[in-house]
């Protein structure tokens, strides 16, 4: 980019835009392609998802004739979702944001940051080329054993084991970029930014951290025994050699529910950063708002045997409590997320409309799982669509609009363009409708007994008008991407020069260039509080 | 390499705060990283040990007996063999290592490389014991696919095992730098790093040992 | 909290409240009418199911306000506190109010605890197994397919029958249980992790292999000679969308009659193989011992046909001409059981052999 002036070593060896890019350890560079990879798999897995809703849209198997096939195809799509889009996007732009919030000139590590992100694309091919090699995995993306060990009509062929490798590259991809994040937190932060002083966003990505720096690696130990039974004859999941079935669940979801954490605590981070700059005040309980994400790191290493209460093989009570005490931190974010805007002025720019669509959309999300904490509920609607209403709306509904606040509040610091308001809104329009149109009826399908993963059900069992909205909402969403899609490629070139600051945003990264140069910062202002650009901003007017 | 990137930091254009910051001292930022990383290593062998105790928990021979280590494998893992002479190996290790990082914390160069290469070396036999132990069981009849007992004792091992490698290739590149005069008294994280991860390692073979041999 | 800066113009304060009184009639419009029905269960047939349906009500009336409290707050504040063009100085700026802060801890705590309770007391009743229930059944969820035995008071099996769907016009392939009594199912699965699940009992139960699960229930009187789709819960492979079974609710007297008919033809000898080629087919590990079989053009011909899988796993013997059509269905036997499969003959060609149940089982069967 042009800011060579301030980096004149770097003149000496260019070697062309696209080498630059792929051997880059700059914090930004690599937050951007952490980003695009993201966003290609969230292609990928929508297409995925597409291919699902159209062969459950009427009773029958129309479009795909095999089963298997359709297996597959949710499968991938979970996984696609959760390990190479939510969780990398939002590591992406913690890469991008934390360093330049705590006035740091780059991540601890960044040739360790650039290896994180290469093993991404990497751990993506692997997955993908399971399409091309007889199959992919196709048993959930919980791969429960038995059915993902081998051996006929379980998962034989080599589609699980590319699976595995696949998720322990990525893994492995994260814990690396948990240490990065944890190390710069903790030592790179200006003078002055103390930890009762950093943004929001930073926060959530430290306690984000903290819960991929001690999940993650049950994971990957769960994964290497699954493949140790899968291709050495071992027994730990085989409940006819002497292992057991149910041990895989715990050691699987004790990491999957802190998963859900990771995919959510830095949307709530960006939303922090956001509902305050468009609302002219400071987040409402800053500290209450920080206790209530630790408090939610804690506990979400106790509750993971909610998604077994099924099983008969957990004790409920002790879960089930746990879980309903979850909804309490998130409780308190939510009024401080809703009293941040009250008596405020709020500007309706697209990242704010985003993050009111988080809110909203999270709320259902939050309320409905407050059913399943209560465990006769749960065996109500454990593995019934309303599961799968469920976690959209927390992932999706979360996770997912918040993300997209996210890339429109800081695309104009990466590119120093703005995207266009116009279209930000059909997207936004677009998207809130189809994603209420494809989940909400979820919830119906689910109550009324429909189960998750099954290719095709009766056609006189009452499913069947539920699941052409949902389809046809799903459609919606696909066609939602592309206002965005053809709004990034516009905007990059002709987009509105953005300046430094064009949101009036309180946080350090608006205190430099956009796009920041190398090293991020000429100089920082004083650090005083949370908000030291507005701080600045306001001494400035003599407020 | 953790204190390479470090130390590479392009310092001359950087006329910024965060270095600054971390320069006022506490811990560095590459032991920091490597305590991380070891808390993650911690979690992952976490997963395997409880798979063992479930797993032996549930254990139930093909004759209804419960019984761990299974009969016919009790024999063949005697703790007073082969292994206690590795056990021993791998703790003498640690300690020379410890001698490595007190002498170049004083600046003794002769010390810190004569420390590290035995440490290296013992590391180097550990291993090939290992590989022997491994073919001494082979023999017997107990591989990773015979059974409950043959899946937990070969996972656990080997994976340390594995550990131990990546150690001993990381104690190799010390070395390797050490004999190159990259170290000094006020500038080895390196070494610093790389013997906590060596400490680990040998703290969880030592909790191997005696979980698999004596409990 | 603090005074706001400025009085707002009044038209801004009443179309925001208006707008949020509206939504909420409207959401408890679809609440009060049968809309709203859809979010709820469906009725509940058992003592243990009316149950959780009473917890649900509750929880449901607690997140609905919930729901519209917080929703009508986002409403309100974004209707009313848009930025006007002469809001030129910055709003008070309130960085938060340690009592109400506290009031929104304590009060969702008290919510949760409350719905902590209520729900712990539901389970202990809906999850009690008792020591000496009316009826036991032991039902075995095998790839893909049901079977449930009925068992004496000592858990000794007395009849067994393979379960597919329920076939109205014949009566047979569900669980029939009578009303008004405990029965207790005991779960087993010799395969791969599947889950019962009756949608109006409003319970699932994992079946787990290696490990058997219990649970209970009571159908209600008023619900004899009705019917109940039941279907496996938990993804168990390439059939998990046909593994369905039906509960049949029946009277204590229509219980006895069903019963007895069945404990008959379980009991009945296989009928005896007919004069003419007969074929000895085995089945093991989810495998035909033969690839390919043969037999004359035009004349009957019969499969001796051994069933060497654990019980729960079902095979038979069925046949497909080269369109794909089935020429010959014979019922599936259970694992560890035989059975004399007796076919009408088939004109010359290549046909296929298979498995109903399990889709990697096939073979080729040439008439000439």
């Amino acid at each position: 980019m042009a800011t060579h002036a301030l980096n004149p070593a770097a003149a000496t060896y260019s070697r062309g835009r696209l080498y630059e890019w792929l051997t880059t350890t700059d914090h930004k560079k690599i937050g951007i392609m952490y980003v695009i990879n993201s966003f290609l798999f969230f292609l990928i897995g929508g297409v995925l998802a597409l291919v699902v809703r159209t062969e459950l849209a009427a009773p029958g198997l129309q479009f795909l004739t095999d089963e298997h096939v359709y297996n597959q195809m949710f499968t991938m799509h979970a996984t696609m979702m959760i390990f190479l889009f939510v969780i990398p996007m939002l590591a992406g732009l913690g890469n991008y944001i934390v360093p330049l919030q705590i006035g740091a000139p780059d991540m601890a590590f960044p040739r360790i940051n650039a290896l994180s992100l290469w093993m991404l694309p990497l751990g993506g091919i692997l997955l993908v080329s399971s399409f091309f090699t007889g199959g992919t995995a196709a048993a959930g993306w919980t791969s429960y054993p038995p059915l993902s060990l081998d051996g006929p009509l379980k998962s034989p062929g080599s589609g699980q084991d590319l699976w595995i490798v696949s998720l322990v590259l990525i893994g492995t991809s994260s814990i690396l970029g948990a240490i990065n994040f944890l190390v710069t937190i903790f030592k790179m932060r200006a003078p002055g930014m103390t930890l009762f002083r950093m943004p929001i966003m930073v926060w959530t990505v430290l306690v984000t951290s903290v819960l991929v720096l001690m999940a993650t690696p049950v994971i990957t130990s769960a994964l290497v025994m699954l493949f140790i039974d899968r291709n050495y004859g071992g027994t730990f999941f085989d409940p006819f050699g002497g292992g057991s079935a149910v041990l895989y669940q715990n050691i699987f979801w004790f990491y999957s529910h802190p998963a859900v954490y990771v995919m959510i605590l830095p949307a709530m981070g960006v939303i922090s950063e956001v509902l305050p700059v468009f609302s002219r005040k400071p987040l409402f309980g800053y500290k209450a708002f920080i206790f209530a994400t630790a408090g939610i790191g804690a506990l979400g290493f106790s509750v993971w045997a909610h998604h077994m209460f099924t099983t008969g093989s957990v004790f409920l009570p002790f879960f089930s409590l746990l879980t309903f005490l979850i909804a309490v931190p998130t409780g308190v974010k939510m009024f401080n997320w809703v009293f941040t805007l009250f008596r405020g002025q709020l500007t309706f720019s697209t990242p704010l409309i985003f993050a009111i669509g988080f809110l909203s959309m999270f709320l259902i999300g939050g309320i409905n799982g407050a059913f399943s904490a209560s465990v006769p509920v749960d065996f109500a609607l454990h593995d019934t669509y309303w599961v799968v209403a469920h976690i959209h709306y927390v992932l999706f509904g979360g996770s997912v609009f918040g993300i997209f606040a996210g890339l429109y509040y800081w695309f104009p610091k990466m590119f120093g363009r703005m995207l266009d308001e116009g279209l930000g809104k059909v997207h936004f329009v677009l998207m809130f409708i189809g994603f209420n149109l494809t989940f909400f009826p979820m919830h119906m399908l689910g109550l009324q007994g429909m189960p998750r993963r099954i290719a095709d059900y009766a056609s006189d069992a009452g499913w069947n008008d539920w699941n052409m909205a949902a389809t046809i909402g799903g459609f919606l969403i696909a066609a939602s991407i592309l206002p965005f899609i053809w709004n990034v490629f516009v905007s990059l070139r002709n987009g509105k020069i953005a300046g430094d600051d064009p949101w009036e945003g309180n946080t350090l990264e608006w205190a430099t260039a956009s796009p920041p140069p190398p090293y991020n910062f000429d100089h920082l202002p004083e650090i005083r509080s949370e908000r030291p650009v507005f701080d600045a901003r306001h001494a400035q007017t003599g407020h | 390499m953790t204190a390479d990137s470090h130390a590479l930091a392009p310092v001359e254009h950087t006329p910024i705060a965060g270095l600054a910051h971390d320069a006022r001292g506490g811990i560095s930022n590459p032991i920091l990283g490597m305590l991380l990383f070891i808390t993650s290593e911690v979690m992952f062998f976490a997963g395997l040990f409880a798979a063992y105790f479930s797993t032996r928990a549930n254990f139930v021979d093909a004759n209804g007996v419960k019984e761990w280590p299974p009969s016919q494998f009790a024999e063949i893992l005697n703790p007073f063999s082969l292994i206690l002479v590795a056990t021993v190996i791998l703790v003498l290790s640690s300690v020379t290592l410890q001698m490595a990082i007190w002498a170049i914390r004083k600046d003794d160069r002769r010390g810190f490389l004569r420390n590290m290469a035995v440490t290296f070396i013992l590391g180097i036999v550990f291993l090939l014991l290992q590989a022997y132990d491994y073919s001494l069981l082979f023999e017997d009849g107990l591989t990773i696919g015979s059974g409950p007992f043959g899946t937990t004792y070969f996972t656990l091992t080997g994976f340390h095992g594995a550990h131990v490698f990546g150690g001993v290739i990381m104690l190799g590149v010390v070395l390797y730098r050490g004999m190159t005069g990259q170290f000094s008294s006020r500038h080895h994280d390196a070494v610093e790093a790389a013997s906590l991860y060596w400490h680990f390692v040998d703290v969880v073979w030592i909790l191997l040992f005696t979980i698999l041999y004596f409990l | 909290m603090s005074t706001s800066p400025r009085k707002r113009p009044a038209p801004d304060v009443l179309i925001a409240g208006l707008v949020v009184v509206i939504l909420v009639a409207l959401v408890l419009a679809v609440f009060l009418t049968g809309w709203g029905k859809t979010l709820y269960p469906p009725d509940a047939v058992t003592q243990q199911a009316r149950d959780v349906r009473g917890l649900y009500d509750i929880v449901f009336a607690i997140g609905v306000a919930i729901f519209l409290l917080v929703e009508g707050l986002i409403v309100w504040s974004v209707l009313r506190y848009r930025r006007r063009p002469t809001d030129t100085e910055l709003p008070a700026q309130t960085h938060g109010n340690n009592l109400v802060e506290v009031i929104w801890t304590v009060i969702p705590t008290a919510i949760v605890l409350y719905m902590f309770v209520i729900s712990w007391q539901t389970l202990n009743y809906v999850d009690a197994v008792s020591a000496s229930p009316d009826i036991r059944i032991h039902a075995i969820a095998g790839q893909f397919q049901w079977q449930f035995e009925y068992l004496d008071r000592d858990g000794k099996k007395v009849a067994s029958q393979l379960a597919p769907a329920y076939d109205a016009e014949t009566g047979a392939g569900g669980m029939a249980v009578p009303v008004g009594r405990s029965v207790q199912v005991t779960l087993d699965s010799p395969d791969v992790i599947h889950a019962f699940y009756v949608p109006r009992f409003l319970f699932k139960r994992d079946v787990i292999p290696g490990q058997t699960n219990t649970f209970e229930f009571t159908v209600d009187a008023a619900e004899a000679g009705q019917v109940f789709r039941g279907q496996c819960a938990e993804l168990c492979g390439t059939g998990h969308r046909s593994m369905l079974f039906s509960v049949i609710a029946l009277s204590q007297s229509d219980y006895d009659t069903w019963l007895k008919a069945l404990i008959e033809k379980s009991n009945a000898t296989p009928a005896p193989l007919p004069s003419g080629t007969v074929l000895n087919v085995t089945a093991e590990g989810i495998k035909f011992d033969a690839a390919s079989l043969e037999v004359p053009a035009d004349a009957p011909f019969a499969i001796a046909f051994s069933n060497k899988d654990p019980a729960g796993v079902p095979h038979d013997v069925d046949i497909r001409d080269s369109s794909g059509t089935v020429v010959e269905n014979q019922e599936t036997i259970n694992g560890g059981t035989s059975a004399n499969y007796a076919y009408t003959p088939l004109p010359a060609g290549t046909y296929m052999f298979f498995c109903s149940i399990h889709a990697n089982m096939t073979g080729t069967l040439t008439v000439k």
